[in-house]
């Protein structure tokens, strides 16, 4: 199938009524809770999570993945009317945006942060699609050990890049992955850490993994926050249309953002977040008057917005050509797809067409979709951020409580969704990222699978590694990326003695 | 003394919780060789190298200085118990039943509002429980609480 008999074969697909609904209900929820602070994507998809179970995984995935880019659009709200970031993501445009707000401009940078972030997604699809295509071709050649390789990459640079301190990265990935060693070693079918129940023959179920880490940490995370009750006043949203001056501004920092977010969103473990802080960075340092970042610099507001819609669309290249998610959110979006019993690889392309050009054409679809929605819904967001915490968080428990038991129908999973939720509590206090523990989580059993094969293969002689080219890059990287957070900590500690 | 007490405990708890995964495969799973890796090899892997993270994690912690987060026992125990009220109370309450009791545990951690608006948020939240779960998704669970 070529490119263009793809895309015209998605579009047909995503634009069948029961699909297009399922799209709309992604993108509108999505936006629901990236405005809200304190529920993330995460939490959403975890919560739909057994939702999906009702419908086609087609649809599942196109619902999920419009959640996912939808609080792309819907954090942006929250960051600039009320410096709350809805969404990490979205952490950046609280910069410029908040003091835009109080400038009057709120309408202004609303506009800004929805045009770039299409902007965003449109090239993100157009880099999806092409690298695809070509690593689909190549991921071919991939053996055993450049699947355990890039894995274990990718999960080093989840942890090192753009985190303060690089050690409770590791060990919250280390952590997941010996919680992914829990169940039947399918190897050699021995029951690890399992302590005779049987409820953990299968593994700790991911649907109450998810919930317990996020939804649950969250709500207890946020009941009793103050910052949650108040909203701004004094915001502008008469003026949508930037003035042609705006316009100007706005253009060369989506391109550049869009580039940065489609190249860091592809790579595994570097995500939209680390995208959208450092096209915030790269703004500010080619700007003629870095002084006006932070003081409402339209700037600063378009160039992280397109790199984390950019990124959150080509996110899906090594999920859906290589079967490696490059960070939590896509571990979830494979859990979806497992549950489904699809496991994506370089052959879905071939193999599911409707899958990946359903997808790419709902990614269109749905972003032209939140475009045209938020500009005049901008109202009703503003409203439900009006909306007292306390009347969501006990709704948002049943839910996630019913989400857990309709997987297997035992109350144990809810009981566990309890015991992971406190923990989750306790590691988000002690700003222990929970989202690495569910990426090692989610990467355990495959790396294990193939670092066990490719050792098989090899004879047991660890040297695979570097002889097969591919590997050898990945360990490469690797290798580098470790040498570079040890230096950096002893840079640190460096400068703090002298 | 103002410790990072975050960090202390945390890595301690991890180099624990490595210790004991390392020590569990040692005695109770085969390592194997690593041609032929035995199901206890990865987690004993693993223990280890979290025992060693855990650490690093934890004694730098031990010299610094940092301020200890709230911990909101309140919050926690009303959204925990609201929680295992539903997931036990679900066979016998029935789905109206364990979803009223778990609004109204949850709602108590709530920073403003009394009696009233509880059993109002009560009862909005069941209704749409009932309708979204019961007839919406049809799952099939018992909707009111069983008769002795």
């Amino acid at each position: 199938m070529t490119t263009w008999e793809g895309l015209l074969y998605g579009i047909g697909f995503a634009l069948q009524p029961e699909v297009l609904v399922y799209c709309l209900l992604g993108v509108v929820l999505g936006t629901f809770v990236g405005v809200l602070p304190g529920i993330g994507a995460m939490a959403a998809i975890s919560l739909l999570l057994p939702v999906t179970y009702y419908i086609t995984p087609e649809a599942a995935l196109i619902m999920l993945a419009g959640v996912y880019y939808g609080a792309q659009y819907g954090g942006a709200v929250a960051s600039i009317l009320m410096r709350l970031p809805g969404t990490p993501q979205s952490a950046v445009t609280t910069l410029d945006g908040y003091p835009m707000a109080q400038q009057g401009r709120a309408g202004v940078a609303l506009f800004a942060a929805m045009a770039s972030s299409f902007a965003g997604s449109v090239i993100g699809i157009v880099v999806l699609v092409v690298l695809a295509g070509w690593l689909s071709r190549a991921a071919v050649a991939f053996g055993a050990a450049d699947y355990a390789a890039m894995m274990i990459l990718g999960l080093v640079a989840a942890s090192t890049i753009g985190t303060a301190r690089p050690a409770k990265g590791f060990a919250m990935v280390v952590l997941g992955l010996l919680l992914g060693c829990v169940g039947t070693d399918v190897n050699s079918g021995v029951q690890r850490f399992t302590f005779g129940q049987t409820e953990l023959l299968d593994g700790i179920n991911l649907v109450a993994l998810a919930m317990g880490l996020f939804g649950v940490a969250e709500v207890i995370a946020n009941v009793r926050d103050p910052e949650r009750q108040s909203l701004s006043e004094r915001i502008g949203l008469r003026r949508l249309m930037p003035t042609r001056d705006d316009l100007r501004r706005m253009g060369w920092p989506t391109l550049r953002g869009s580039a940065l977010g489609a190249f860091f969103g592809a790579l595994p473990g570097t995500g939209s977040t680390l995208s959208s802080f450092l096209s915030y960075a790269m703004e500010r340092r080619v700007a003629r008057q870095p002084e006006r970042f932070g003081n409402g610099a339209i700037e600063g507001i378009a160039g992280p917005e397109a790199a984390n819609n950019s990124a959150s669309i080509t996110a899906f290249v090594p999920t859906l050509t290589l079967g490696i998610p490059g960070d939590p959110i896509m571990a979830l979006m494979l859990g979806a797809l497992v549950i489904h019993g699809i496991q994506p690889g370089p052959l879905m392309l071939e193999a599911r067409p409707e899958m990946f050009w359903g997808l790419v054409a709902s990614f269109g679809i749905g972003n032209l979709i939140l475009l045209v929605l938020n500009l005049p819904l901008i109202g009703i967001w503003v409203a439900m951020l009006r909306i007292p915490f306390r009347w969501l968080y006990p709704a948002i428990l049943v839910f996630l409580c019913l989400g857990v038991y309709s997987v297997r129908g035992l109350s144990y999973d809810i009981a566990a969704v309890a015991l992971i939720g406190l923990a989750g509590y306790l590691l988000a206090l002690a700003r222990f990222s929970p989202a690495l523990l569910l990426l090692g989580f989610v990467l355990g059993p495959l790396i294990e699978t193939n670092l066990r094969r490719a050792l098989l293969i090899s004879r047991g002689d660890p040297m695979v590694f570097l002889e097969r080219p591919i590997a050898a890059g990945f360990v490469l990287a690797t290798a580098a990326l470790l040498l570079l957070s040890l230096w950096q900590a002893w840079h640190r500690r460096a400068s703090r003695r002298g | 003394m103002n410790r990072d007490w975050p960090d202390v405990l945390g890595g301690l708890a991890l180099a624990g919780i490595g210790g004991l995964a390392l020590g569990w495969a040692l005695v109770h799973y085969d390592l194997g060789t690593l041609r032929q890796m035995g199901p206890g090899f990865f987690p004993a892997v693993l223990g280890a190298l979290l025992i060693g993270l855990g650490l690093i994690v934890a004694l730098p912690a031990l010299a610094r200085s940092g301020d200890t987060p709230r911990f909101e026992l309140g919050s926690a125990a009303a959204v925990l118990a609201a929680i295992l009220i539903f997931g036990f109370g679900l066979r016998l309450l029935g789905l109206a039943g364990a979803t009223a009791a778990s609004v109204l545990v949850a709602s108590l951690a709530a920073p403003h509002g009394g009696w009233t608006w509880r059993i109002l948020l009560a009862l909005t939240v069941t209704a749409l429980t009932v309708v979204v779960f019961s007839y919406g998704l049809r799952m099939t669970l018992p909707l009111w609480p069983r008769l002795p």
